[in-house]
Parts: C-alpha cells; sequence; structure tokens
C-alpha cells in the first residue's frame, strides 16, 4: 500500500504512507487501524467475534478487538446491539470500574472492529462457580460489590440504563479490578412518551416489572440485578434461577413476597401481572438473615432493599452507596488481594511435578560433558 | 612423536605428562595463566609473587589457586565474571513492572558483562566501575535478593526431597507388598501339599512323589525370589538419594547464580516497594468521584404542563419511571457543551495527530470544568 503513495491525485493531505486517493475520513480510519495488530481468537459470540490483540508500538500493551458480525436481519446498517454498544461505551469512559473502549475502526467489507481493553482474568461467574479452588469472604464480595454498584451509580448518572447486569458480565482486569461490559442491551434514560421494550436483562436477573411488561421504568431494573449478584456472590449459586418467565415470577413470590395493590400499588394493572393464586407474605429482614447472614446484618439489609418489589421503593445506586454497610467492617479487600481465578493449577503443577526427576538426571550428565566441552574450536 | 599440548607440558616449567603423571593445573583467578601444582608450590610458598609468565606483571598469591572447571581457560574467565555479575544484579522478573522492563534490565546486564568478558580495555574499566559502584551503593538490596534467592532453593530442595522421599517410600511398599504375596502363595501352596501329604494312600505312587519333588525346587525359588527382591531395595534406599540429593542441590546453586539479574545504575520499571500496611483513609464507597454539577443545581420536580398527562399516567409510575430523573437529565442536557469551545478546536481540527488532538483536548477538558467528561 505505501508504494502507491505517489500515484494518487493531488489535493488530499499527505500522510504517512497512505495513499493520496484516500479522503480524510478513510486516511484517518487506516491511522486507527494500523495502531492494533490483531491476534488469536479469544471467543465467538452471537453477534461478534472477540480477538486477542496488541498496540503496534508496544506488544505489552495488549487489547480485546471485538469484531462485529455482518448480521442478515440488519443488511442495511448496523445491528442494533452494535449500535448501543459504541453509543453508550464512548459516553461512558474514564470509569475505572467500566470497560474502556480505546478506539473504533472498520476493517474491510465494512466490519466493525472495538478496540476494548483486554481484561484477562475471567469474570466474576467463574469465580462465583469455582467452588472447590476459589475462596472468598465478605471482604471480597464488599470490595466487588462496592465496585459494581459504583459502576452501576456512574451509568446510572449519566443516564444510561445497562440492562444486563450478571456475573459474567463482570469482567475483572490484571489488578483485580472488576469491570461492567457488554453494554449491547444499554439504552439512554427514554424521554416521557416513549415506550421501552420489557424484554431485556437475562431472565434470573429480571426484575418483576419488567416480567410484568412495565414500558417505563427506570435505573431501579439494574438495582434489581445489583441485588441479585449481591445475593450469588453469598450463595454461590444464582438465587432466582427460573427456567421460564412464569418460573422466574413464581420464584419472586415464593423467595421475595408476591407482589400485590398492598406493597405496590398499581401493580395489577401492568399488561402481564400474574401471580400464584397463594399469596406470600414479603419476607422480612430475618427471614433473608438464615440465608445470606454471611453477608452480616447491614449486608443483608441492603440486600432487602435492593430487591423491593416496588421499584419506587428500591434503592438508589447512589442510595447503596451511602449504605452504613461500606463502613462497617470488614473493610472491602483491596484489589490487589481479591482472589483470582486459579489458572488450571492443579494440572499444571502436575506437569511440573512429573518433570522434576527428568532434570536432576540431566544435571548430573551435563557436569561431566562440560570439561570436554572444546569452546575455542567453534571460533 | 605426539604434539605436546598445555594439558601434557607445563609452561613454567616444562614438566611433562609423562614423567609426572599425577600432574595437576591450577590457575588463577587475576590473570587465568595455569602451572602445574608443582611451580605453585615452587613460586608462591613464601607469600605473594609476580606470575612467571613472560609480559604477565600481575602478583598472585597461593591461596587464589585453583583448579579450572572448564579445558578451555576463557570460557573459565567468562564463567566467573559470569557468576560475580549475577551476584550482584540479582533481580527476579517479580521486580519489574512488566515483562519488557525485566527484558530491557536483562539486556542491560548483558552488555555490561559482554564489556567485562571481552570489552575494550577502557570499556571494561567503566564496566568494572558500574558494576563495583552499583555493588556499593546497593549493599542491602543486593543482601535481601540473594537471602530471597536462598530461601526460594531452599524451599524448592525440600519439596524435590521431599518427593524423591515419598517415591521411595512408595516403592519401598510396592516391593514389601509383592513379597508378603509370594510368601503368602508359597504358604499356602506348602498347607496344600501337607495336607496332601497327610492325606494321600501310601500307595500314591507317582503323583506325589512328583508333588514332592516339585516342592523342593520351590523352596528354593522362593529362596531366590526373596533375596533377590531385598537386594534392588537396598540399593535404592542406600546409594541412591544420597548420591542424587547432591547433585540435585549442585545444580540448583548452579541455577540460582543463572536467575540472579542485573541492572546498571538506574533500572527502570521496578515494581514499587509495597509500603508495610499503608495507612489508609476509611474506604470511600464513591471512589473518590462526585458528579455532581457544577454550574446548576436541581431542586424538586420540574412542572411543566407537557409532563402532567405523563405524571397522572398510571403506568408510568407502576413502572418505577422516574421524573426526577427526566429532570435531571433535561438539566444535563441543557447546560452540556457549555465550556466547550469550538473556535478553539478548530485551530487545532485538521493536520494535527490524533494524539495532539487528545493532548489538547484535555488541556480544554481541565479548563472547562467536568461538563464534556459527562
Amino acid at each position: 500500500m505505501a508504494g502507491t503513495a505517489n500515484g494518487g491525485g493531488g489535493g488530499g493531505i499527505p500522510r504517512d504512507g497512505l495513499p493520496m486517493t484516500m479522503d480524510l475520513v478513510e486516511q484517518m480510519n487506516e491511522q486507527e487501524k494500523r495502531k492494533y495488530v490483531k491476534g488469536k481468537k479469544l471467543g465467538e459470540g452471537t453477534y461478534a467475534n472477540v480477538y486477542l490483540g496488541h498496540a503496534r508500538h508496544d506488544a505489552g500493551v495488549l487489547v480485546a478487538i471485538k469484531k462485529i458480525k455482518v448480521q442478515k436481519e440488519y443488511k442495511d446498517g448496523l445491528a442494533p446491539d452494535a449500535v448501543r454498544e459504541l453509543k453508550h461505551l464512548q459516553e461512558l469512559l474514564g470509569h475505572p470500574n467500566i470497560i474502556s473502549l480505546l478506539s473504533v475502526f472498520s476493517s474491510k467489507d465494512q466490519n466493525l472492529n472495538l478496540v476494548l481493553e483486554y481484561l484477562p482474568l475471567g469474570d466474576l461467574e467463574m469465580l462465583i462457580r469455582d467452588v472447590d479452588r476459589v475462596r472468598y469472604g465478605t471482604a471480597d464480595i464488599k470490595a466487588w460489590m462496592g465496585m459494581l454498584t459504583r459502576a452501576v451509580w456512574f451509568c446510572h448518572d449519566n443516564f444510561v440504563l445497562h440492562r444486563d447486569i450478571k456475573p459474567n458480565n463482570l469482567l475483572i482486569a490484571a489488578n483485580g479490578e472488576v469491570k461492567l461490559a457488554d453494554f449491547g442491551l444499554a439504552r439512554s434514560f427514554a424521554d416521557p412518551g416513549t415506550r421501552m421494550t420489557a424484554n431485556v436483562i437475562t431472565r434470573w436477573y429480571r426484575p418483576p416489572e419488567l416480567l410484568f411488561g412495565a414500558r417505563h421504568y427506570s435505573g431501579a431494573v439494574d438495582i434489581w440485578s445489583v441485588g441479585l449478584v449481591f445475593a450469588e456472590l453469598v450463595l454461590r449459586a444464582p438465587f432466582l434461577p427460573g427456567n421460564t418467565e412464569v418460573d422466574q415470577i413464581n420464584l419472586i413470590c415464593r423467595q421475595i413476597g408476591t407482589p400485590t395493590e398492598d406493597n405496590w400499588p398499581g401493580v395489577t394493572q401492568l399488561k402481564e401481572y400474574t401471580v400464584p393464586s397463594e399469596v406470600v407474605p414479603v419476607w422480612g429482614k430475618d427471614a433473608y438473615m438464615s440465608r445470606f447472614g454471611g453477608a452480616g446484618s447491614d449486608g443483608v439489609d441492603l440486600l432487602v432493599r435492593t430487591l423491593a418489589l416496588d421499584p419506587k421503593n428500591r434503592i438508589t445506586a447512589r442510595e447503596m452507596l451511602e449504605h452504613r454497610w461500606w463502613r462497617t467492617d470488614p473493610r472491602p479487600t483491596r484489589n490487589e488481594d481479591l482472589p483470582r481465578k486459579s489458572a488450571g493449577g492443579e494440572e499444571k503443577a502436575a506437569v511440573d511435578l512429573s518433570r522434576r526427576n527428568g532434570i536432576v538426571d540431566d544435571g548430573a550428565r551435563g557436569t561431566k560433558v562440560a570439561r570436554k566441552l572444546d569452546f575455542g574450536a567453534a571460533k | 612423536m605426539p604434539v605436546l599440548t598445555s594439558d601434557d607440558m607445563c609452561l613454567v616449567c616444562k614438566t611433562i605428562r609423562y614423567l609426572n603423571k599425577d600432574m595437576e593445573f591450577l590457575i588463577n583467578p587475576e590473570c587465568y595463566h595455569s602451572m602445574c601444582s608443582n611451580c605453585v608450590n615452587r613460586l608462591f610458598n613464601d607469600g605473594p609473587n609476580q606470575c612467571p609468565y613472560a609480559g604477565c606483571h600481575k602478583t598472585l598469591r597461593r591461596k587464589g589457586f585453583r583448579s579450572a572447571f572448564f579445558g578451555d581457560l576463557t570460557v573459565e574467565r567468562e564463567v566467573d565474571i559470569r557468576r560475580r555479575v549475577a551476584a550482584v544484579f540479582n533481580r527476579v522478573e517479580d521486580d519489574f513492572e512488566t515483562l519488557r522492563d525485566y527484558n530491557n534490565y536483562l539486556q542491560m546486564v548483558e552488555d555490561l558483562t559482554f564489556d567485562l568478558v571481552s570489552g575494550t580495555d577502557a570499556g571494561r574499566r567503566d564496566a568494572e566501575a558500574t558494576l563495583q559502584q552499583w555493588e556499593a551503593s546497593h549493599k542491602a538490596e543486593i543482601e535481601r535478593n540473594r537471602k530471597a534467592g536462598r530461601d526460594a532453593d531452599e524451599m524448592t530442595r525440600r519439596r524435590v526431597n521431599a518427593e524423591r522421599d515419598a517415591a521411595r517410600q512408595r516403592r519401598v511398599d510396592a516391593l514389601r507388598e509383592a513379597e508378603d504375596e509370594k510368601v503368602e502363595r508359597a504358604r499356602s501352596r506348602e498347607a496344600e501339599l501337607d495336607s496332601l501329604a497327610q492325606g494321600a494312600a501310601p500307595g500314591g505312587g507317582d503323583g506325589q512323589r512328583v508333588q514332592l519333588k516339585r516342592r523342593g525346587q520351590i523352596n528354593r525359588a522362593t529362596a531366590a525370589a526373596a533375596a533377590a527382591a531385598l537386594e534392588p531395595s537396598a540399593v535404592s534406599a542406600g546409594a541412591g538419594p544420597v548420591s542424587s540429593g547432591a547433585l540435585a542441590s549442585a545444580s540448583f546453586s548452579s541455577a540460582s547464580g543463572a536467575l540472579a539479574e542485573v541492572g546498571r545504575l538506574s533500572i527502570r520499571g521496578l515494581k514499587e516497594k509495597r509500603k508495610p500496611a499503608a495507612a489508609e483513609g476509611p474506604y470511600d464507597p464513591f471512589g473518590g468521584m462526585d458528579f455532581v454539577p457544577s454550574r446548576y443545581r436541581v431542586r424538586g420536580g420540574l412542572d411543566h404542563p407537557w409532563l402532567d398527562k405523563y405524571r397522572l399516567d398510571r403506568s408510568y409510575a407502576t413502572g418505577g419511571y422516574s421524573f426526577d430523573e427526566y429532570t435531571r437529565r433535561a438539566m444535563f442536557e441543557a447546560f452540556a457543551g457549555l465550556g466547550v469551545f469550538v473556535d478553539d478546536e478548530k485551530e487545532v481540527g485538521i493536520g494535527l495527530s490524533a494524539r495532539e488532538v487528545a493532548t489538547i483536548g484535555a488541556g480544554i477538558a481541565a479548563v472547562g470544568d467536568r461538563m464534556e467528561l459527562d
């Protein structure tokens, strides 16, 4: 490409080694694209492939490059989730608990590439599920919850609803910091008179107002998800794993309480309001203490507030951060001391162990050989 | 007549190996000139003396002489130098922020070593001065790293020994089990034959004789097997672990020498020293951030006839829609962009690299408060 640099017609601003035929936008795109080197494929999703990459000037700076697939249904433009992710990530730059978007460029065939920071230590779900090898305590939960709540606070303060908070969207950076990722379902707060879809948020983390089909909601939907992530961190298993939406509503009624006109004025008017005939009163804090006692009394208090049925009574992200739980003992763990995923520790140790004897033998042979080596002859 | 090499003849006293089979060559790391042990005794018995090689004016002491490990003395010298440099520059990868910093450090050490080994006189002098200066000014640190290295070696050695012991124990156990089994089998056969001998009629003839004959063979065979089984276990329990243990420790000490690393007058990318139990302030749940708008204050709800019809709509209240949030956003959007000066940006715009624009943008952002960050 550099060889054609002189061939183009005049007029363009000459830039290092780029053909003059490119217009300014193409040149900028090309420059941005050249800053990164794409490496091996890390994973494949429904609407994007993720590759490991690094900055061209320094191979030590790792990035994740998310290449949006061209989707058949959206031939005329970009898929809506790509637009959402791009739009909201660039609004939410600069918070330590939100994955940062480093660059965007298009590659051949108009494929959109998002350059995101590379978060090598997996996600929170891996840590929660790895019961055998990962141990964590209240202080660790508090640290993770603190980072998650700050991220949600930042989103809401910038008028963005995330709408897909769950443990495997909480990625862990090399320094242990939790980062909220995957803004494919995000949108900004709606104006009055605009309807939002109720079909968002992964089912286990979906709040009752969405299950009942509310079209006008607020940041409270994210707070419900945050509360369920909190519960999951304590239980080390999903708190409300419903198989279907009906099942999910049943679980909520049984575990938290049945939404009625008394505890949630107007709920019966919601379009898809259906609850089991048996009405369970809303459980008090004591009922939670037996299952979530690990978080301490203040922690349970915070949990109960995030799981309020009526979204108007649900605590906000800012109020969560003002809660006394953060100030009571134990103090949240520092990032560098947080538990990490065990990178195949046992298998690796097994390999190391099986190799050890051989090394000793080699050493013994080497000492005899050393004398006979004639280094001079090599010159 | 065979060619006499310096391996066969002492270049100082011209003694040849033919006359003295046990001739041993020694070198002194001052100048690496080799001579036979007789010459060393003869020349340096009465204290320091000059090297007998013509043109070498180094003053040598008897104490400094040793036999060379490598046949090639230039290699011997290089290994000595490397050992010395490694003892001073003994950092490990964990001390560095990034792999790149560590590699730079290794490169620096290698450059210095090269200067010492095969540099010019001036280069060698400089490198020597650098090395000594570094050693003098970082004594405590070097000592600490050395101790850490020793501890790590010690741990590895202990683990390897434990593994070896466990393996040996397993082998011995397996042998004993096999032996027990054999004895048990022999005993049951014995019992079988006894019952046969007692129970059989005297006229049993052939069959019995065959059985008894075989019994003698079996007895002999078991004895031999037992002896054979004992022998290897004695070997493995005795000589094996001792010798390999010694070898293991030797190879580990040389490994620690190679592991230890380097640096010049300033090493870049070293990790900050962990402050012991840094006195932290109270935990800040907000992470030191505050998004309260600086140019206006939001009070109460926004009243507007246009909003009222939505306010009265029950589905908004039930779904949790927040009109306060709408007010905040409306205010924010009304003020967004104030403090951003388009003229300033226009001047910068085209013809600058993205990086320059970013720097200038950051400057503007700093001046223009935090409006455009939101």
